[in-house]
């Protein structure tokens, strides 16, 4: 990275040059704002009326680069019907770099570190955004959004505010244009064989408490069988965990806490209203306390933490196991598929259990979303794609669009009074078995790198019922608000990524310990100790210090 | 031009002619050879099981794999996958591409590699020292991801077969390979060559190539083999999914198996790719490579250069 400062400074004088340049051509009309009048040499192609309620149409053809993820579901075809539409709705035609899903981050930072980035890049997992801010290479979105009705006018509406802050750098500024949604969404919760626990009169587990007792009963009928073997223990993508990271990441929820893939070094003390060390909150420990009993009385697999996904999807699909994480679409795609052979089988994904925390629900209304590169600026249609975007991602119907199609094409009804349904002969994720045509693979729509994010009407027409009964008996949990924003300068966040690797080594393989009953409990302020030893008091100082600069400059 | 003067030593020559009376082993060589074949069975059935067992996926029904009921032998039989990965238009164009890029890029590195190792053996040469440092020198140092993207870049070469070709022509540890093995050529035949008229490329294409089939043949297939199987360059410099190799093709399949585990509440439908999907793809990618072996295994003959100077 170091060869290249040279020339993102080079990039970067040049971007500021033309800006100046720009600024200064212009005589300021009155009644804009100062960006209308720095962009007034970019308009070209741009709507002068558009509003939240316009539909974007260029006014000349226009060509927008994006970076553009090939799923192996559904691999990039440039002669999809979507891009058809779309030229078709707004006169733009993308000229897409088509980068597989399996390394999609490896060539955007290229990209992006070499200058040479598209001017959209979706599918950006906020913090991702954070490692090009300082070189500039980025775009602060949070500047332009008066160019974007639709994306300003759902913030608040929905009241995302408060999300929004949560992607803010230490300027005050964010650099992502992130998928909104009307509601907390979780996805992730526990699947169990309805059917075994039907057979031996268990009832559907409500608490954590209760799924301890649904294990134990499971355990009196099949003695020689661990009622939970568990999965998403290997690091595929993300950050890595202990093991049985999804299940960690709703368990330690359900106790105040992060863990598994949510883990995160600072948590929020509302109570103290500062941040405290996850990995040494008592929260954590309880937590870890109560999965040792599982392991320790032979309810849980102790593969849980080290298998693969395959060997967990096995044994739960050979009826050895009868609880296990899940995803709505895990359920339908490999668990119903794989017990499709056995007699009366039947998977379903129970709400979240509640512990400690009570029936509170914790997450951002936040999804991945888009990235915007600095040199867009230079361009004379800046304004133009800034619309386009704020249309295809923020608008009800581009969402709609991008989501479901064309009406009378793909799809009929409406999602207003509950009439909506696909095709006949369009087929999408087990609807509509015998279509012909695949929504994503045939038409390019529901593709995910334009799809997310939206009502919740939007979104409950793409879950089956199953899923609609899941996601009802979650939105009746109280929604917890989200911790206050404390975003690290430059400085503090290279010397805070220093500590960060060694701790959470650390945590995670003490976690382990602890569960796994490799280390007492007994030793947890031990491990407090050997914490602090590795400098996770001066992590939160710094976190701390950082809320408390940011609170003072942004309010 | 002058032909190479042979001042330098004469090399000595290999003598390893088989005796052609046979003697009884002996008891230790006995024991040996049991252990030996042992050994190396243990290792044909390491290196084959993996190859046998995806062979069988690729045959077999999703459920009976999901289940971890498939070994050896294939369980509820299928071919349907086969015909689906095989209508896939996309893999076919990659396929094709791979072709494409293994022969083009194979060629070209086989001439570069041969011109600058035949070089490099001729002791005599000024500056030999000098153009070993520079090859050697890029076997510990490059400039690193983003500088050689920016240089690819800046040449023009991006989405284009050159990108994957050029970068990766010269392959260090070949080119030490193939000088070594040309400095074990006598030198008496290029001077009787010389003797009789024949210029250095003479010399090169009549009497040292032909003299050379086994390196040659060795190269090809390591150069082959290489390019057949990478896949970093052209995803790194192709933007078009039409110029992928087939290899990028796969890998994005496999990674389709896990993406549906990423984090966070997703709306993106990361459908798993089945597994004999994967299998299947992973077969039909390998064979070609493997098939080539067979062909060129009767170049790797030892003893060609046996009384080619008798003295």
């Amino acid at each position: 990275m170091e060869n290249l400062s040279r020339r993102r400074f080079l990039a970067l004088t040049g971007g500021g040059a033309t800006a100046l340049a720009l600024a200064g051509c212009t005589t300021h009309t009155p009644g804009s704002t100062p960006t209308d009048t720095a962009l007034s040499g970019n308009e070209v192609g741009a709507m002068t009326d558009y509003t939240a309620s316009t539909a974007f149409k260029a006014t000349e053809p226009l060509d927008f680069p994006i970076a553009i993820l090939s799923n192996p579901s559904y691999p990039y075809n440039g002669s999809w019907p979507f891009f058809n539409d779309l030229k078709k709705m707004t006169n733009v035609s993308l000229n897409a770099t088509v980068i597989p899903l399996s390394d999609y981050n490896t060539k955007i930072g290229t990209m992006i570190g070499a200058g040479d980035a598209p001017l959209i890049i979706p599918k950006t997992y906020h913090p991702a955004e954070d490692a090009f801010i300082s070189s500039g290479a980025i775009l602060p979105v949070s500047e332009y959004l008066d160019l974007m009705p639709n994306f300003t006018q759902t913030v608040s509406e929905w009241n995302l505010g408060g999300d929004l802050d949560q992607l803010r750098a230490a300027d005050g500024k964010f650099y992502l244009l992130p998928g909104l949604h009307q509601q907390v969404w979780q996805d992730y919760s526990i699947a169990i064989r309805a059917d075994i626990f039907k057979q031996l009169n268990i009832p559907t587990p409500k608490t954590w408490d209760d799924v301890t007792s649904a294990l134990r009963a499971l355990k009196n009928a099949y003695p020689n069988n661990y009622p939970i073997s568990d999965r998403w223990s290997t690091a595929t993508s993300g950050q890595a965990g202990p093991g049985a990271n999804s299940l960690l990441a709703i368990l330690g929820a359900a106790y105040g806490t992060q863990a598994g893939w949510n883990y995160q070094h600072a948590t929020w003390d509302s109570k103290t209203s500062q941040f405290v060390y996850t990995g040494a909150m008592d929260e954590y420990r309880q937590m870890c306390q109560f999965l040792y009993t599982w392991v320790n009385d032979k309810l849980m697999d102790p593969q849980s933490f080290t298998q693969s996904d395959a060997q967990a999807e096995q044994t739960f699909a050979n009826s050895q196991s009868f609880v296990i994480s899940a995803n709505a679409q895990e359920v339908v795609n490999t668990y119903e598929k794989d017990l499709s052979g056995t007699q009366g089988a039947q998977v379903v994904k129970i709400p979240v259990p509640t512990g400690p925390m009570g029936a509170t629900i914790l997450g951002s209304r936040l999804e991945n979303g888009v990235m915007i590169s600095s040199s867009a600026l230079k361009s004379k249609n800046f304004v133009a794609m800034m619309q386009f975007v704020d249309w295809l991602f923020y608008s009800p119907t581009g969402k709609m669009f991008a989501k479901w199609g064309v009406k009378g094409t793909t799809y009929s009804g409406s999602i207003d009074n509950g009439s909506f349904k696909l095709e006949p002969d369009v087929t999408w994720a087990g609807v509509n078995p015998t279509g012909t045509k695949n929504l994503q693979v045939d038409f390019g729509f529901f593709n995910g790198v334009f799809a997310y994010g939206g009502s919740t009407e939007l979104l409950n027409t793409q879950f089956p019922p199953a899923e609609l009964t899941f996601q009802k008996a979650m939105d009746t949990r109280k929604v917890l608000p989200l911790p206050p924003p404390a975003p690290l300068s430059a400085q503090d966040q290279q010397q805070t990524t220093l500590w960060a690797t060694t701790l959470l080594d650390y945590v995670n393989q003490m976690t382990l310990k602890f569960i796994l009953g490799q280390r007492p409990l007994s030793q947890w302020d031990d491990y407090v100790n050997e914490l602090k030893g590795m400098n996770s008091a001066q992590y939160v100082s710094i976190v701390n210090k950082s809320y408390a600069a940011y609170k003072k400059a942004h309010g | 031009m002058v032909a190479t003067t042979g001042l330098t030593p004469a090399q000595t020559k290999p003598s390893a002619r088989p005796n052609p009376t046979r003697i009884q082993d002996g008891r230790g060589y006995r024991v040996f050879k049991v252990f030996n074949v042992l050994i190396l069975l243990g290792v044909v059935v390491l290196t084959l099981y993996p190859f046998i067992n995806l062979l069988a996926q690729s045959f077999s029904s999703e459920t009976a794999i999901a289940a971890g009921h498939v070994d050896l032998i294939p369980k509820g039989f299928n071919i349907t996958t086969y015909k689906t990965v095989m209508g896939d238009p996309t893999f076919w164009e990659n396929y094709r591409n791979t072709v494409e890029y293994t022969v083009v890029a194979t060629a070209i590195s086989m001439v570069l590699t041969t011109c600058y190792a035949y070089v490099l053996s001729k002791r005599n040469l000024k500056g030999r020292g000098f153009l070993m440092a520079v090859a050697i020198f890029t076997m510990f140092f490059n400039g690193g991801l983003i500088p050689n993207y920016v240089l690819v870049n800046d040449l023009g070469l991006r989405n284009s077969l050159w990108a994957i070709v050029l970068p990766n022509a010269i392959s260090v540890f070949n080119l030490l390979v193939m000088k070594t093995f040309f400095e074990n050529l006598p030198s008496e035949l290029e001077e009787a060559a010389a003797v009789d008229g024949l210029t250095t490329y003479g010399i090169l294409a009549r009497i040292v190539l032909p003299l050379s089939k086994a390196v040659l043949a060795t190269m090809v297939l390591f150069y082959a083999v290489s390019f057949w199987n990478s896949w970093f360059s052209a995803f790194l410099y192709m933007d078009r999914s039409d110029l992928f190799p087939v290899t990028v093709y796969l890998r994005n399949m496999i990674a389709g198996a896990t993406s549906g585990t990423n984090e966070g509440a997703s709306g993106e439908q990361a459908l798993q790719v089945a597994a004999n999907i994967q299998a299947v793809t992973i077969v039909l990618t390998v064979v070609p490579i493997l098939t080539v072996y067979p062909f060129i295994q009767r170049y790797f003959v030892s003893g060609v250069m046996l009384g080619a100077v008798k003295g």
